[in-house]
């Protein structure tokens, strides 16, 4: 071949080659970036005033004075907002004002009664009371302007009526009073309108501000408190600003989408004012602040993983992944160790090094169908899904890649240190140990770091031998405990745990986590990122140091 | 020389009855000079017939060199003494080998004490990935001394023997694979005499090191002449007879010609001998 033609060829190759890795990193960059970026917002946002009051009411986390100065600060920004939202609610929802009144005029019935008032004047009292409320139901159940005013009209009329002079009666008039400002300004022909937006209002305030004052404490905490971070908080803001509806421009048109503005809706009505002023006093509401929630990483969730953060999660993860490093580790290298020193050339060690190669390539659900089966039907010690059945599944998984790893590294270890080793008088076994193992060490290490990995993430043979998404963190007892029962020191091994493979997975299919709070999300796919990369940089960190010794540096 | 099959060895126990009468007798009356004797000994590698019918004693305290073309089976002969050819699947002996009048190929041999008294540097130095002072100790550790006192006192005598002390008694806790390649190579001599054994096996101790270190490695051998018996394999004719006291010589496995250095290189009674050492053959 022509030396030119070589060289083009030779170029060819070296650009190839260089664009494949070049490839391969904006992959793995394209892939990883917006995952850590995304990842990253569970432990670095920022947080509202009600993030503080959370993790102070949950953990006691925080600055009393701090706290309390900002929540007088949100405080005196949220009343008027409440104010409005409350005066405007009594105009355009009558019904609780309906109740009231009944329940004014069964007061006053009460009072009468109380005060011994004589029959003639009571059941005369007791009309003229009757009339006024009627009149006043009236007027609140009412649509059309003209025939409210005119009902209130005539219930302020009575006021001087001396038949209610300092009785629960003047409660009448005082509604009346306060329901005429309303029937003034807003249109009631459109009340049935007003009253669904209404209630999509508030629930976007309860979304930002947390429960109304004035309301029963929600039984879950996600509802107890408002947004807590501040990109919650913009979604509830355009909730509470803007109105989405689907409409038709006419039969068989189709559907479009239409941002409509919450002060267009409510215009002319005493609620124009709050979305002006949500708007102006957004910070003072919410008081933002920079935020690096390192505790996320050792928080327990809340309302499944709505608050808080996935410590237990890296416990199990790491439990599990070292459990079953303590049980692959030794029995790979030593499996490897006889294949290549002890075993001769057989057709049964043919046989079985073939089955170790096809065990490598076995999908991952088998293998946590085989847990399931073996170690938790067959073995009755264990008996049910627990860490020691899971981690023992993961073992066998990492096994192949480990005895393949260290069986490779062993035999590449120079014939002549184990001859020096032999002719020094040391037995097989003491050059095993002494010589043969420390030297094939890194190679080992690198079938241990790459089986680690796997292991750590692999959500199939854990899934049925021992991870839960919900449930107690594994308890290693106390001291004390272990003094009186020995055996209680193993206890973890038999609980079930939580895992961060398996909780990523379960938060992505409970749409309504994944929807309401995505960081979470990819906060957990990034843990278990970190975490890998963790346990992967200090088994490199070992084997550098390693392979520095047998070099000698 | 007498030739060997004449020379009876000495009897060593009773397991040496179920051999053949004539070996049994030989190994009676072993000379008492020799630490090394061989009567018809043969090893095979499979089918392959490495080293065939060898009979030869080797003097105590002397230094003994064996030439030959390659694939000649000299170092198939030197790893048979301490059986390092074990490690070789399929491989057999026949004959007697025996060392210090104790029958090498026995069944009941204790291969760790063989190789303690037999010690034994190979072509390539091949310190372990330790430290010198833990290289110097693996043999005397492997023997059960703990003391950190005599280990200290082993390696300082080793590798005073050795004639590496002075270069390395500052960093003795460096690795071992810091040293050049002649330092390691006495490195390992002075691992090997740490064992304490009487005979010392080189299968071509100078054939990866330049003609400095050679030339320190032929000065240390003939310091160690006489402390110790010395076996060495070597493809260097001038190091054979620098060297050493007996010459053996040996061609397609089997031994030509056993004599003194100085006879054989200037009047070797076989025409292969003299083919081969002036050069018109191998």
């Amino acid at each position: 071949m022509r030396t030119w033609l070589r060289q083009i060829q030779d170029k060819g190759f070296t650009t190839a080659s260089a664009g494949a890795v070049v490839l391969i990193a904006a992959a793995l960059l394209v892939v990883l970036v917006p995952m850590f970026g995304r990842g990253i917002t569970a432990v670095v946002f920022t947080e509202t005033v009600e993030f503080r009051r959370l993790q102070k009411d949950l953990h006691g986390r925080g600055d009393n004075e701090h706290l309390a100065r900002a929540l007088a600060d949100a405080a005196a920004a949220r009343e008027p907002i409440y104010t409005m939202l409350r005066e405007f609610s009594e105009g355009i929802d009558t019904e609780p004002l309906v109740k009231q009144a009944r329940d004014v005029y069964q007061k006053y019935g009460e009072y009468l009664n109380y005060h011994n008032t004589p029959k003639r004047q009571y059941s005369d009292y007791r009309r003229q009371a009757k009339d006024v409320r009627d009149s006043l139901v009236d007027a609140l159940e009412s649509d059309d302007r003209q025939t409210v005013l005119d009902g209130l009209d005539a219930v302020l009329k009575e006021k001087d009526n001396p038949a209610f002079a300092d009785t629960p009666a003047m409660e009448f008039f005082a509604m009346a009073q306060r329901y005429r400002k309303i029937a003034e300004t807003v249109d009631l022909s459109h009340r049935a309108e007003y009253l669904t937006h209404l209630q999509e209002v508030t629930a976007a305030i309860r979304q930002l501000l947390g429960p109304l004052p004035g309301e029963a404490t929600p039984p879950l905490w996600m509802d107890q408190y408002g947004a807590t971070r501040l990109d919650i908080a913009r979604k509830a803001k355009a909730a509470l600003l803007y109105d989405e509806q689907w409409i038709s421009d006419g039969p068989g048109k189709p559907m479009v989408k239409k941002i409509i503005s919450r002060k267009e809706q409510f215009a002319g009505t005493p609620l124009e004012p709050l979305f002006d002023r949500v708007e102006a006093d957004w910070e003072k509401l919410l008081q933002p602040r920079l935020r690096i929630y390192w505790q996320y990483f050792f928080d327990d969730w809340v309302n499944s993983h709505y608050f808080g953060g996935v410590g237990p999660e890296i416990l199990g993860t790491l439990l599990l992944t070292l459990m079953s490093m303590c049980v692959a580790i030794p029995l790979g290298v030593i499996s490897a160790a006889y294949l290549v020193e002890y075993a001769g050339d057989t057709v049964w060690i043919k046989i079985i090094r073939m089955c170790i190669n096809t065990l490598a390539g076995v999908p991952s659900i088998v293998y946590g169908l085989f847990g399931l089966a073996f170690f938790v039907v067959t073995i009755g010690a264990i008996g049910k899904p627990c860490i020691l059945a899971a981690s023992l599944t993961l073992s066998i998984l990492a096994l192949p890649v480990i005895i393949r790893a260290s069986e490779e590294a062993i035999r590449a270890v120079p014939q002549t240190y184990r001859e020096a080793s032999l002719a020094l008088g040391a037995g097989k076994f003491r050059t095993l140990v002494l010589v043969t193992l420390p030297a094939a060490g890194p190679g080992i290490l690198t079938g241990i770091i790459l089986s680690l990995s796997r292991a750590a993430g692999e959500t199939a043979p854990i899934l049925f031998t021992g991870v839960v998404a919900m449930g107690p963190i594994p308890s290693f007892g106390s001291p004390s405990q272990w003094i009186e029962n020995p055996g209680s020191l193993l206890g973890w091994l038999f609980q079930p745990t939580r895992a961060l493979s398996y909780g990523s997975y379960d938060i992505a299919v409970g749409d309504r986590i994944s929807m309401l709070a995505p960081h979470q999300q990819f906060g957990m796919a990034m843990t278990l990122i970190l975490l890998t990369v963790a346990l992967n940089v200090a088994a490199i960190v070992i084997r550098s140091r390693l392979s520095k010794k047998l070099r000698g540096c | 020389m007498e030739t060997p099959e004449t020379v009876p060895l000495k009897k060593t126990d009773a397991g040496q009855a179920a051999r053949p009468q004539q070996f049994a007798q030989a190994a009676a009356e072993q000379s008492c000079e020799a630490v090394i004797s061989a009567r018809q000994f043969s090893f095979f590698y499979g089918a392959k017939c490495g080293v065939d019918r060898v009979s030869m004693d080797i003097r105590s305290g002397s230094v003994t060199a064996i030439i030959g073309p390659s694939g000649c089976g000299k170092s198939t002969f030197l790893r048979s003494i301490n059986r390092m050819n074990d490690l070789i699947p399929g491989s057999r002996a026949e004959g007697i080998l025996a060392v210090n009048g104790h029958d090498v190929y026995d069944k009941r041999t204790n291969l760790v004490n063989l190789r303690q008294q037999v010690g034994m540097v190979f072509q390539k130095p091949n310190p372990f990935a330790k430290s010198i002072f833990d290289n110097i100790c693996y043999g005397p550790r492997l023997q059960g001394i703990r003391s950190r006192g005599r280990l200290a006192e082993i390696a300082e005598k080793c590798l005073r023997d050795a004639a590496l002390w002075d270069e390395v008694k500052d960093d003795l806790h460096k690795s071992a694979l810091a040293l050049s390649g002649g330092q390691q190579q006495r490195l390992c001599i002075a691992r090997t005499l740490a064992t304490k054994p009487n005979v010392v096996l080189m299968d071509e101790p100078c054939s990866a090191l330049d003609p400095i270190a050679t030339a320190r490695i032929e000065d240390l051998i003939a310091q160690l002449k006489g402390a110790y018996t010395i076996v060495i394999v070597t493809h260097n004719m001038q190091q054979a007879a620098r060297v050493s006291d007996e010459t053996a010589f040996f061609c397609l496995g089997k031994l030509i010609e056993y004599d003194k250095t100085e006879k054989l290189f200037t009047n070797p009674s076989k025409k292969e001998t003299e083919d081969y050492i002036t050069g018109r053959f191998g």
